[in-house]
């Protein structure tokens, strides 16, 4: 018995067994077409699994070692991904990172455009003024951005009712009549013609990064215990958060008002949705093209936003979505457990093992001894067949 | 070759060969090109020739032997789980090692009944 007997064994048996089945496929109207692909295919398949040299290998398919190399070179694969991922990762978040801080500014002129441009005109005003915990921001013309939204409105409605419930009726309200009044358009024409210089996408930049320092800004006043956990952004974000801080000088006389309370609420909460997006822009940064990136992080920028600290924009926030995105790619770390799993499983039932018939398997104390007759043994990756086999073994 | 259904074991089935052809009929069962039943007749073709071919064309031996590591006897089917076998062919006194191999071994009783 050898390995080399196996391919004319098996090709004596697939030839027998087409021409068996060919008068069942005949009785079923049954193309003949589909029998010889189903011998095909069978000798494809037999040959993927390279047990052995098949006749029908050498003439008819160079190609067919082929496939049997992919596998081969796809089977060690698993134990790579996780190495790539994380060096993927690594690589990637960087940049994602670098992108997320210029683009969104271009990329989101929704709500943020207006609100901040409001700020902006305070940040003028007065700058010396900043980071009174007792302060609350409050834009004086400010005009909440609906009557050019409405969309943006009511999901900044929606937003603050499902985040803050019975406090944020007054500011819900307000949008509300911000939308009636439609003041945005007049206003915004005014703000641009304060900065004509500047293109429109610097200042969105701008105004951006104006957008994140406001939002950290008031989330610190808000919550005076929390600070962000890393100094990185802040820092960079210095010369225009003095500026965003400066709105809550000259409004702050007019804190104790509940209006400007909601209003203040309103602004953070669009700075919130801007980080937000900005971190979905990370996040999806690295999944997606940019365009596909950036038509998405309305929904989950929103979601989000209720959700956790959206105003974090910082290195932190590498840390924490490299975290996340390693528990995302756990589904793909789990895999090669399961190949391995699988692996075994294989070696039980098809990578190591033997199918035959027994003629007689005696016992005596542990020392077994079997005589097996018409077998398969598949080994090693090789196959073989045998009439009969004598076994010696103890257990 | 009257009745095969009952005579032969599909045990060759889950090997290579029969996973071989039972994949390639499940592509031409997912193609619609033939019936479940049709392929069903197919491996009942493929119980019988292969119990046959092994007995009748092939003449090799085969001893092992190695460590019982598992044995089960259920409904006449012997399995065992040996560990650390060795292989001895007969011609050409080729030795194969495997770290394990699984028997899944039934009567031969019940070809000679047919």
């Amino acid at each position: 018995m050898s390995n080399a007997a196996v391919g004319t064994v098996y090709d004596a048996i697939i030839s027998e067994v087409i021409n068996a089945v060919r008068v069942d496929f005949e009785e079923n109207g049954v193309d003949d077409s589909a029998l010889e692909d189903l011998k095909k295919e069978w000798q494809r398949k037999l040959s993927q699994m390279k047990l052995a040299q098949f006749p029908w290998d050498p003439k008819p398919e160079p190609p067919a070692p082929a496939p049997a190399h992919t596998q081969a070179a796809a089977a060690p694969a698993p134990s790579a991904p996780p190495a790539s991922a994380t060096y993927t990762q690594s690589t990637l978040s960087p940049q994602t990172a670098a992108q997320a801080l210029s683009l969104p500014g271009v990329l989101l002129p929704g709500p943020n455009v207006m609100g901040v441009k409001q700020e902006q005109d305070f940040a003028q005003g007065d700058p010396t003024i900043k980071q009174e915990p007792g302060m609350q921001p409050m834009p004086q013309g400010y005009n909440p951005p609906n009557g050019a939204r409405p969309t943006a409105a009511h999901r900044a409605a929606l937003a603050l009712e499902s985040q803050y419930g019975q406090r944020a009726a007054a500011s819900i309200s307000a949008i509300h009549s911000g939308m009636a009044s439609q003041a945005n358009p007049a206003l915004q024409p005014q703000q641009q013609g304060q900065r004509p210089g500047q293109p429109p996408q610097q200042m969105n930049q701008q105004q951006y990064r104006q957008g994140v320092a406001a939002a950290m800004q008031q989330r610190m006043q808000q919550v005076p215990g929390q600070r962000p956990p890393n100094g990185l952004p802040t820092a960079q974000l210095d010369g225009s958060s003095e500026a965003v801080d400066a709105p809550s000088l000259e409004p702050g006389s007019d804190a104790a008002q509940p209006p400007t309370m909601d209003r203040a609420q309103i602004d953070a909460h669009f700075h919130a949705q801007i980080a937000a997006r900005a971190k979905q822009m990370e996040a999806g940064g690295l999944m997606l093209p940019l365009e596909e990136a950036t038509k998405t992080p309305g929904v989950a920028g929103k979601a989000r936003s209720g959700a956790d600290g959206p105003s974090q924009l910082d290195g932190m926030d590498d840390d924490v979505k490299s975290e996340e995105d390693e528990d995302a790619i756990n589904s793909d770390l789990d895999d090669p457990d399961e190949i391995g799993d699988d692996d075994e499983d294989d070696d039980d039932s098809m990578g190591q093992m033997m199918l035959c018939m027994y003629d007689k398997v005696q016992r005596v104390k542990n020392k077994w001894k079997c005589i097996l007759k018409d077998g398969v043994l598949t080994v090693n990756g090789k196959e073989y067949v045998f009439h009969k086999a004598t076994g010696e073994y103890e257990w | 070759m009257a009745n095969p259904t009952t005579n032969y074991y599909d045990l060759y089935r889950h090997g290579s060969l029969g996973i071989a052809l039972t994949d390639a009929l499940d592509e031409l069962i997912g193609e619609e090109r033939i019936d479940p039943q049709l392929a069903m007749k197919v491996l009942t073709q493929f119980d019988r020739v292969i119990a046959e071919t092994l007995q009748e064309k092939v003449k090799a031996r085969l001893t092992f032997k190695g460590s019982l590591d598992t044995y089960r006897f259920c409904d006449e089917v012997w399995t065992f789980l040996i560990r650390n076998v060795a292989f001895k062919l007969d011609n050409g006194g080729q030795t194969i090692n495997a770290d394990k191999v699984k028997i899944v071994s039934c009567s031969s009783k019940k070809n000679d009944e047919k």
